[in-house]
């Protein structure tokens, strides 16, 4: 094969790889707080490797918009244009999901996340093995103080991007909330 | 030479071109069948789906060409080798398992000995129907943002002259070509970042597919359109929420219960919020109908966005919880019937229709059209202007029906906001005179709140359904005889049922569980005559079929999203030793 058609190849290799490069250089600046691993710094950040696209991108919409209300999100895509945002989301959502080192719940807390997710009829839109697609995120093993801040904030309307969660949190208790949140992050 | 293997059969071409020249072309003529018996019909031409086929659907025992077997959507199939006398040895003849381990509601179609399935994210696989060895296997590429209520679902394809037809998540209708799984050309049906899906099978009838939408929890405006089944051209668009919407200002629901509606405060938003018509729902989410002889088809029209608050839409909210005639031709309407108006509780109309010569008011048969509601009702409706005959005994308890949501924790209420009967399709034995209905029995707590609409990509509910974790859930089987209203029998299962039933010469109904059981009874009294535990939740319509003589039946076992049934990705069939 002559020289110049390496070199052809070569440089056709290179052009969807420098796409991908400004996209992961992006990243980096998320990866300070969500972790270079995956792992978030902080417990009450969540876990956004291996996370839905579609859900990663409507929410830095949303942040963007002012839909969710984040002062530490607000200003990372104020300027951030729809095809960076979906670029983001697919970059993370193709990551591996990470170790968190989850630990099972009990049976008796899990018997009563089950309870309140069949009341809540939560499988409906997160799925089998609560692991979401598309715009509903995976919410298994993902972290627990995350997802009890999350549920807490649902309910009392804090987090206001998804007004459907918020009227249904309305029907459970602290307890119920305190044993989904213990029971997803162990599964 | 492999006939099964093209690329063997290729190199063996290549060394005869070498060593003799003039065998080639020969030689790569059969390579070219071999690769074509591979992958098509396994039954030499009989690969297309003529008008004439389906217009005779439902006395084909050999195939199954419609989601609910012929244009009737009777789900009876005219074969009794699997009967009463023998089903008690009915056993799997395979098991296919798909690459897809999620809610499963297909209706598996069957051509010539070749069978269509389909799975939730919208992959399609042919089968060979006697073996479940696969001929080919097609996935649509779905895009990051799909938007749907209940799960990733899909309910099957149509098959007409030499294509396959597939609606998908991301609201798009796909013509792939039955021999090789190939796309031959794919339309745009709706805008999927604005809510409209599509998990429903599409109708093929005299060269028009015709295709509804999901999106009633999204603030869509619904329709039913057809496009041309050649090229994938719209030909025309029906849409399901009428421009004056608002109707009679009906204070009852089809069957004469009180809907507790505050008129006056209605008409009050009206004149301060004007027609609702745009964001007002309506999905459709089971194949109409289709009346030959008029030209007509037959459709029911879903809930009302927002579900739950009734504040933002004064009115009827026509043609939501509707059973619907158009004109087949044109799109054009013909008649309305409206079984709940202004519903606040999604007690829609979401299971398929099925045309039936019944009784009417005065005793003579008249061509009917049954819809069975998640009201627990089954309605008899006239053919000819939509106008209601008769609604049977309730199939589940209703209790309290009607209140009106409150604020969390809500109202309780029965039925719960999945029925009655859900999407799932009846069945019915023509030569019984019943229709057969799977139903929930599901209690739960309803809660209005007031939001503004969201934009098309978030659920937009105006409250909440929770099931109410202390109380019971059962489900029944139920078979009601249309002439009459009369419940002729019932069964009760352990869970809520979703998912389909199937009628048979035989004399039997076929229909499976939550929990895995997928059961035979007799059609005429309801006896239990068989079951089989598929180890996943069957919640998917059975279908029949006969190759070479042996009759079979196969569904889906795949659980579900929406009842939370135990997933799997198995597709069985059964049959006779």
């Amino acid at each position: 094969m002559p020289t110049w058609i390496l070199v052809v190849f070569a440089a056709l290799a290179v052009i969807p790889s420098a796409r991908a490069d400004g996209i992961a250089e992006k990243a980096t600046l998320c990866a300070s707080c969500h972790g270079e691993n995956g792992v978030p710094v902080d417990p009450k950040i969540p876990v956004i490797w291996g996370q839905n696209a579609g859900y990663l991108y409507v929410e830095l919409r949303d942040f963007k918009r002012g839909a969710r209300a984040s002062e530490m999100m607000a200003p990372m895509v104020a300027d951030m244009p729809r095809d960076e945002m979906m670029a983001l989301a697919e970059y993370f959502s193709k990551k591996p999901w990470p170790n968190l080192g989850r630990k099972p719940a009990d049976a008796a807390t899990a018997e009563r996340a089950q309870a309140v997710a069949n009341s809540a009829q939560c499988s409906q839109c997160h799925l089998a093995g609560f692991l979401g697609a598309s715009l509903v995120p995976r919410v298994s093993d993902q972290g627990f103080d995350y997802l009890l801040a999350t549920l807490e904030a649902f309910r009392s309307g804090a987090r206001a991007n998804n007004v459907w969660m918020t009227d249904l949190m309305k029907a459970y208790s602290d307890e119920d909330m305190k044993a989904l949140a213990t029971y997803l992050a162990g599964l | 030479m492999s006939i099964g293997n093209p690329r063997i059969s290729g190199g063996v071409a290549l060394s005869a071109l070498l060593a003799l020249g003039t065998t080639f072309v020969t030689t790569l003529g059969v390579s070219a069948r071999a690769d074509e018996v591979n992958r098509a019909t396994l039954y030499g031409d009989m690969t297309s789906v003529s008008q004439d086929m389906l217009n005779h659907a439902g006395q084909d025992a050999n195939n199954f060409l419609m989601t609910h077997g012929d244009y009737t959507q009777k789900r009876y199939f005219p074969n009794r080798q699997i009967n009463t006398m023998n089903v008690r040895h009915l056993h799997p003849a395979w098991i296919f398992q798909t690459e897809v381990k999620e809610t499963q509601e297909t209706a598996p179609i069957v051509v010539d000995g070749v069978m269509y399935v389909t799975t939730a994210f919208d992959h399609v696989y042919a089968l060979d129907a006697r073996t479940g060895a696969e001929l080919w296997h097609y996935k649509q590429p779905l895009g990051a943002i799909t938007v749907y209520c209940c799960g990733p679902n899909n309910r099957g394809v149509a098959v007409y002259d030499n294509m396959v037809y597939l609606a998908t998540l991301d609201s798009k209708l796909v013509a792939l070509d039955a021999k090789t799984g190939k796309v031959a050309w794919q339309s745009d049906i709706a805008d999927p970042e604005l809510g409209y899906s599509e998990t429903m099978a599409p109708t093929a009838v005299d060269g028009k597919i015709l295709i509804g939408t999901n999106g009633g929890e999204y603030g869509i405006r619904g329709f039913v359109k057809a496009f041309d089944a050649k090229t994938g051209k719209l030909i025309w668009t029906f849409s399901t929420i009428a421009d004056n919407s608002t109707g009679v200002w009906a204070t009852k629901d089809a069957t004469g219960q009180d809907l507790h509606r505050d008129i006056a405060a209605e008409k009050a938003a009206l004149a301060k919020l004007g027609d609702p018509a745009k964001k007002l729902g309506g999905g459709v989410w089971q194949n109409p109908s289709v009346d030959l002889a008029n030209r007509r088809i037959y459709f029911v029209v879903g809930n009302p966005s927002p579900d739950l608050d009734g504040a933002p839409r004064p009115g009827d909210n026509l043609y939501t919880d509707s059973l619907v005639s158009v004109d087949l031709d044109t799109g054009k309407y013909v008649c309305h019937f409206q079984y709940v108006p202004h519903d606040v509780w999604d007690l829609d109309s979401v299971s398929a229709t099925v045309l039936v010569d019944a009784k009417g008011e005065n005793g003579a048969s008249v061509p009917a059209v049954l819809h069975a509601g998640k009201t627990g009702f089954v309605y008899v409706n006239d053919r000819k202007d939509c106008h209601l005959i008769r609604f049977s005994e309730a199939m589940v308890p209703q209790d309290h029906m009607y209140a009106l949501p409150t604020a969390s924790p809500g109202t309780r209420m029965l039925p719960g906001a999945n029925g009655g009967v859900e999407w799932s399709p009846m069945a019915v034995d023509p030569t019984l005179n019943l229709a057969y209905a799977i139903n929930l029995h599901q209690p739960m707590h309803y809660s209005v709140k007031s939001a503004a609409y969201p934009g098309g990509d978030k659920l937009w509910l105006g409250g909440a359904f929770t099931v109410i974790a202390e109380e019971e859930q059962w489900g029944n089987v139920t078979a009601v005889d249309y002439n009459s209203g009369k419940i002729r029998w019932q069964v009760k299962t352990p869970q809520p049922m979703i998912g389909g039933i199937l009628a048979t010469a035989g004399g039997l109904v076929f229909t499976g569980e939550s929990n895995g059981f997928f059961k035979a009874y007799d059609s005429q009294t309801g006896a239990e005559l068989w079951r089989f535990q598929a180890g996943a939740g069957v919640n998917a319509p059975p279908s029949g079929y006969s190759v070479e003589g042996r009759e079979y039946i196969v569904v889906g076992a795949g659980g579900n999203a929406q009842v939370d049934a135990k997933r799997g990705n198995n597709i069985i069939a059964f049959t006779l030793d």
